[in-house]
């Protein structure tokens, strides 16, 4: 027991659990749909789309930390891109997300370049691999607010979310605003990868999105507990990760999801 | 057939362009309550985009369609389902009673989905992952789907494609004891004579327009042939062959 409560009694502790609890839920709960919609690596182009937008901040001489605030609406924008491009039916999920992938994270490399070199060094690391331990208030947050406002917009509209994911033509048929959501649901997936970004990182985030919702298909027939199975794997891998990466003294994105990926193994074997 | 009744579905004019190519060509055309109208035609011939717009997912270019009083029921062409999507029966039922997936079933709804499957005799499906389900038994679910939203219009496209022989006439039949005691308008589009020639009060012989329209005995030969002597569908693509099958 000592195990869990000693690490409570250091403040940056407390905030890095809460937030790594919010945001592995409601990474967990978008990726149901995403991996249902086979996008599942629309995590990994938002996220690298996110680092073409921190990047954009850094020219304009915006500290590391307040970047994301650039971020945000780049990403957003490359989102509703990639979901015009989908809806055009031009291009699969894949194809219209490499895309925007490469060329934003091209973009945020070569953008880096052109830093003046008086400039303080920007941590790429952090950036690429996360830093939840350094999760400040503020930043905890734009957590709290972020995931309220998704989960308000999800716990309203999932219904019509996931009839839309299984079918949108039916979904369409049936009075749902199949394109709407669609926009709104890769704006908000946007939203929350950047939010991520800083916990995970851009390398890991899609991670975040990913193996939770897969986790959950395996064990469930039915898409309404796979979402709660989902959440509640997104946010017990991250609770678990960070005190077992505080004991062993390890990264805690990498150990966040490592413990995530191990479920995943774990239920893929125990199911054959 | 006894007395016409009033038409449920009203196709006037209907016109429909993509671009440059005219796909229908002023189709006009009344489906009424309790009759089975069967679509058929060549490949290419509208038949999809008339489903389409008979649903309200396109809007003709020109004329337009009524639908009066009701929900739509539709049952689709045999669904490819979205690869490890865990969805069950009733989940797909209720989602067409609600307007969105359910999360958990109302009792309500429980007994709604249950008198759907029954009357297309699939009660035993009740719980059962959609992934799990035959071709014929996807149909059944398909159905019961459509019919649980009590419609005045049921649209039927190729429900037959992707179930074996047999499914298939467990399908027909099962879709033509529905009709004959149903309030419903039903537009049944088909490539199959034998479908068309077990259901059918009437038929809609389409090739972007309306070649002919009738009873099936002004179109059907005594063996189930098609009337191909008839100066009008001969001028069309091969609308039969000998073997007595619809050209696709």
């Amino acid at each position: 027991m000592d195990a869990l409560i000693e690490p409570l009694s250091q403040a940056f502790l407390v905030r890095a659990l809460v937030c790594g609890v919010l945001v592995g839920g409601l990474c967990a709960a978008l990726g149901v749909f995403v991996v249902q919609r086979g996008l599942s690596f629309i995590g990994d182009g938002l996220a690298h789309a996110a680092f073409g937008g921190i990047a954009i901040g850094l020219l304009f001489e915006i500290e590391t930390e307040h970047a994301t605030w650039v971020a945000l609406p780049f990403t957003v924008a490359v989102a509703l891109g990639i979901a015009f491009l989908l809806r055009t039916g031009k291009l699969h999920g894949d194809v219209a997300t490499g895309v925007f992938f490469s060329v934003s994270f091209a973009l945020g490399v070569l953008l880096l370049s052109l830093r003046e070199p008086t400039r303080p060094v920007v941590n790429v690391e952090s950036i690429l691999f996360g830093s939840l331990l350094a999760i400040g208030p503020t930043d905890l947050l734009v957590v709290v607010v972020t995931s309220l406002v998704a989960a308000i917009f999800l716990g309203t509209f999932w219904g019509r979310l996931a009839y839309a994911t299984f079918d949108p033509e039916l979904a369409r048929l049936s009075g749902v605003p199949v394109a709407r959501l669609d926009y709104v649901l890769l704006a908000l997936t946007a939203v929350v990868i950047v939010v991520s970004v800083q916990t995970v990182g851009v390398v890991l985030v899609s991670s975040f999105v990913v193996l939770p919702a897969a986790t959950a298909n395996l064990l469930v027939r039915s898409l309404g507990r796979a979402t709660a199975i989902a959440i509640a794997l997104g946010a017990g891998g991250a609770a678990f990760g960070l005190f077992a990466s505080y004991h062993l003294d390890v990264p805690s994105g990498a150990t966040i999801i490592l413990s995530l990926g191990a479920v995943f193994f774990g239920t893929l074997i125990a199911k054959r | 057939m006894n007395e016409p009744s009033e038409p449920v579905f009203e196709a006037e004019h209907v016109t429909h362009r993509f671009g440059d190519e005219v796909v229908l060509d002023d189709v006009s055309f009344v489906a009424r309550a309790g009759e089975v109208l069967c679509v058929v035609g060549p490949n290419g011939a509208g038949k999809s985009t008339l489903v389409r717009i008979a649903l309200g997912l396109l809007v003709p270019t020109e004329g337009r369609v009524i639908v009066r009083g009701g929900p739509i029921g539709y049952v689709p062409q045999r669904k490819v389902l979205p690869k490890g999507f865990p969805a069950r029966v009733e989940e797909l039922i209720v989602a067409n009673l609600r307007g969105r997936w359910p999360w958990r079933i109302r009792v309500g709804e429980r007994e709604r989905t249950l008198r759907a499957l029954d009357a297309v005799g699939a009660s035993t499906l009740y719980g059962k992952a959609l992934a799990a389900l035959s071709g014929g038994e996807l149909q059944r679910v398909f159905l019961a789907r459509a019919l649980v939203l009590e419609p005045k219009l049921l649209v039927l496209d190729e429900p037959e494609t992707g179930v074996d022989t047999e499914g298939r006439r467990e399908i027909v039949e099962l879709l033509h004891r529905l009709s004959c005691d149903a309030a419903f308008a039903a537009i049944l589009v088909s490539h199959h004579p034998e479908v068309v020639a077990r259901m059918a009060h009437r038929v809609l012989y389409l090739d972007r327009r309306v070649v002919a329209c009738g009873l099936p005995s002004e179109l059907f030969g005594r063996a189930g042939l098609v009337s191909i002597g008839d100066p009008r569908l001969r001028s069309t693509r091969q609308a039969a062959t000998d073997e007595g099958t619809w050209t696709r």
